[in-house]
């Protein structure tokens, strides 16, 4: 035991000193929250100044309406809009528009909108400005141009409406899920709370395992593996760099899931600060999603990485392995592939039959638990036949690892590798 | 009664991948204290049976014991071993990779540094201890590798070529350590081609060829069974003289410098001294000595093939 321990102390130590882990650790959480912070502020940044627009008008009067409606305030009390002038012109003139483009241009104007005689019949209007970016400012415009259509319509079928916006405020559909322990409002969390939970497992088992891989690959390239062997049990060795890998992973994730943490309970606030209402989802993910993620993670972690594991030690160079590790990443990836298809329906017989296998069920179970809980017998089943599988998958690919270390030169064919399982 | 006075025993140690019989029906006693030659050509099974030793591979058939006791994990940290195939972490730190192999043979890690930083000092890789491996040059990792082998005072040393890609000084420098630690009690199994490195430092030996153990024993006693039928010639000329006289002389060897000629049995040196200098041949040295090993590893792998 003392050996497994120094050989995943060194797995750990040498990783965690790389660049690359560095980078990609302090990286990572910084690029998001730069991430965050800026569309925070493009979200809530307001120009600090009144916009000029010229609004040409083909609809016959739907300008005034419009003008009527861009009332909105700045923060420091100011219009955010000034219409300088309503062109009223039947036709489209292309002289007054291109003395406008050039107003815009030159700065005189902040933009001009369009409304063309076909807008009360659901054609487009125009809003020309220079910085179309500004999402504040265009839905402001969009919903003034819209509540004057809609007024003008309701005045053609003879409605006096003063206040649009009030006749035609929708409904919002609010989602509630039903779970045993009762009723949560959903507002697109599960959806979301099922992708990053398969996200984290697929790039888990897949970059971890290919990590794995490609450093057993190097001490049988460099040839180290042989002194290696001299003092430690292959199996030692293997189980070593699996669990090193993995504590570089956990590491990395407890850092990011803390920066995550943070950012979601400063983010709101900050986020909240800057634009008084704005809510965000609140993310509860059940203790038990939790408990199950984390059984299926450690099954698939080391099914998958003992595999990728096999195959470091079975190849002789970088070409081999890669080849070789396609039959691996194929059901990682066809996990992913069924994402829609078992979140959309978890309990259908596909989704059922899928989770069951074991080299699909970490991912795809993790799934179905979190859209809704499957019964108890799929669960134990699932994970039942997970664990054996990757008992048996770990106990085979520490045979192969322990006779492919020592062997170089071609790849070795499938009938090679069962022989190799039977060596003494 | 073994486990006192022998080092190694391998009694009818079989291995086989697949068709192949790498080594077969072999057994071997290496005495305590012993150094060592492992002898054969590519391919004879030397690496295998090291691999066996070291507990890397498991013999399909046959015993092994190591310093007393059947192979288990406390016989493998007792053991040094340098293969032939040379490997380190190339980016991990002279001294930091030591203190890993080292603590891996069951050294403390205080510990491990400590001999760490002397081996270092002592092979002159002082400077380099905190480089990284790949920064280094061959002949270095090859120091390097050595104290790897060593650091942990097996009372087992098992070298795989010791001396290949180490500079005359180096070898030299190795070759005193390897003495020093027979000198301490320590045995020393030395596996090579080198011929002469076996003749000089080696006490017995084994040669195997083909997994099987061909001749084994100590050396001066196998030179002496070959009795001394080999005369050794310096002189004027290239020693052409010997060619004629094909019923005294069996087999003729040129270096350039010395010609060997081997003896046929019962022939007597001394006519050869005298064809010399009737020829008018001028003679410089002139020895009559036992075969060198080289011969004998040479007759012996042949008659085995034959």
């Amino acid at each position: 035991m003392r050996k497994l321990w120094l050989i995943v102390k060194r797995e750990y130590v040498t990783r965690v000193r790389t660049k690359g882990f560095v980078i990609a650790t302090v990286g990572v959480p910084v690029f998001s929250i730069g991430l965050f912070a800026f569309a925070i502020f493009m979200a809530t940044r307001e120009t600090d100044h009144t916009l000029k627009l010229v609004i040409l008008d083909s609809s016959g009067g739907l300008g005034a309406r419009v003008t009527q409606g861009l009332n909105y305030k700045l923060a420091n009390g100011q219009p955010e809009f000034s219409v300088v002038k309503i062109v009223e012109q039947p036709g489209s003139d292309e002289r007054a528009r291109e003395e406008l483009r050039s107003e815009v241009s030159n700065g005189q104007l902040d933009g001009y909108l369009l409304i063309p005689g076909e807008v009360a019949k659901g054609g487009p209007a125009e809003f020309h400005t220079k910085n179309p970016g500004d999402f504040g400012v265009n839905e402001h415009i969009g919903r003034a141009v819209s509540d004057a259509v809609i007024a003008q319509r309701l005045h053609d079928r003879g409605l006096q409406i003063e206040n649009v916006s009030e006749v035609v405020q929708g409904v919002e559909l609010k989602l509630v899920k039903v779970t045993k322990q009762g009723e949560a409002e959903e507002k697109g969390q599960t959806f979301l709370v099922a992708l990053v939970l398969a996200f984290i497992l697929y790039t888990t088992l897949v970059m971890y395992g290919v990590s794995t891989m490609r450093s057993v690959l190097e001490e049988k390239t460099t040839r180290i593996v042989e002194v290696l062997l001299s003092t430690a049990k292959p199996f030692h060795l293997m189980a070593g760099k699996i669990v090193g890998v993995a504590a570089v992973g956990l590491t990395q994730y407890l850092i990011w899931t803390l920066t995550a943490a943070l950012l979601a309970t400063y983010g709101a606030a900050m986020a909240s600060a800057f634009r008084p209402g704005a809510s965000f989802p609140r993310f509860h993910i059940p203790a038990s999603l939790l408990a199950y993620f984390v059984v299926f993670f450690l099954c698939g972690y080391f099914l998958y990485a003992s595999l990728f594991a096999a195959i470091g030690a079975s190849s002789s160079n970088e070409q081999d392995a890669q080849q070789l590790q396609w039959p691996v990443m194929l059901p990682i990836i066809c996990s992913m592939v069924m994402f829609n298809l078992v979140l959309r329906d978890p309990n259908s017989t596909a989704s059922v039959a899928l989770s069951l296998v074991p080299f699909f069920a970490p991912i795809l179970m993790t799934l179905r638990l979190s859209a809704q809980t499957p019964p108890s017998w799929q669960i134990g089943l699932s994970i039942a036949l997970t664990a054996v599988t990757t008992v048996g998958v770990v106990y085979f690919s520490a045979r192969i690892y322990r006779v492919g270390v020592l062997m170089y030169g071609k790849r070795p064919s499938v009938v090679e590798l069962v022989r190799w399982l039977r060596y003494s | 009664m073994t486990g006192t006075t022998d080092a190694a025993v391998l009694e009818r140690v079989t291995k086989r991948y697949d068709s192949l019989t790498a080594v077969g029906d072999l057994s071997l006693r290496i005495r305590r204290g012993a150094l060592f030659g492992l002898l054969g050509p590519n391919g004879a099974g030397k690496t295998t049976t090291l691999r066996m030793l070291m507990r890397i591979l498991i013999p399909d058939e046959g015993s092994i014991q190591v310093l007393g006791e059947p192979l288990n994990e406390r016989t493998q940290d007792r053991i040094g071993y340098l293969p032939e195939e040379r490997g380190l972490y190339p980016r991990m730190q002279v001294r930091k990779l030591l203190v890993f192999l080292g603590a891996l043979k069951g050294l403390a890690e205080g510990e491990a540094n400590r001999r760490a930083r002397d081996w270092l000092e002592r092979l002159q890789l002082a400077d380099w201890s905190e480089k990284k491996v790949i920064d280094l040059s061959k002949g270095m990792q090859q120091k390097v590798q050595f104290i790897a082998a060593v650091i942990h005072r097996p009372p087992l040393l098992i070298l795989d070529e010791p001396f290949t890609g180490l500079d005359p000084i180096n070898a030299v420098v190795v070759k005193d350590i390897m003495l020093e630690l027979r000198e301490q009690g320590s045995t020393i199994i030395l596996s090579t081609h080198r011929m002469e490195q076996v003749e000089m430092m080696c006490d017995s030996i084994c040669l195997i060829n083909q997994g099987q153990n061909i001749l084994h024993g100590e050396l001066q006693a196998i030179k002496k069974a070959y009795g001394k039928n080999t005369v050794r010639i310096e002189c004027s000329g290239d020693g052409d003289f010997l060619k004629q006289m094909p019923g005294l002389i069996q087999s003729v060897n040129h270096f350039g410098a010395v010609v060997e000629a081997k003896l046929r049995p019962g022939a007597d040196p001394q006519e050869i001294l005298k064809a010399a200098v009737d020829r008018g041949v001028r003679i410089m040295r002139f020895e009559l000595m036992e075969p060198p090993l080289n011969d004998i590893f040479i007759e012996r792998v042949s008659d085995a093939h034959a």
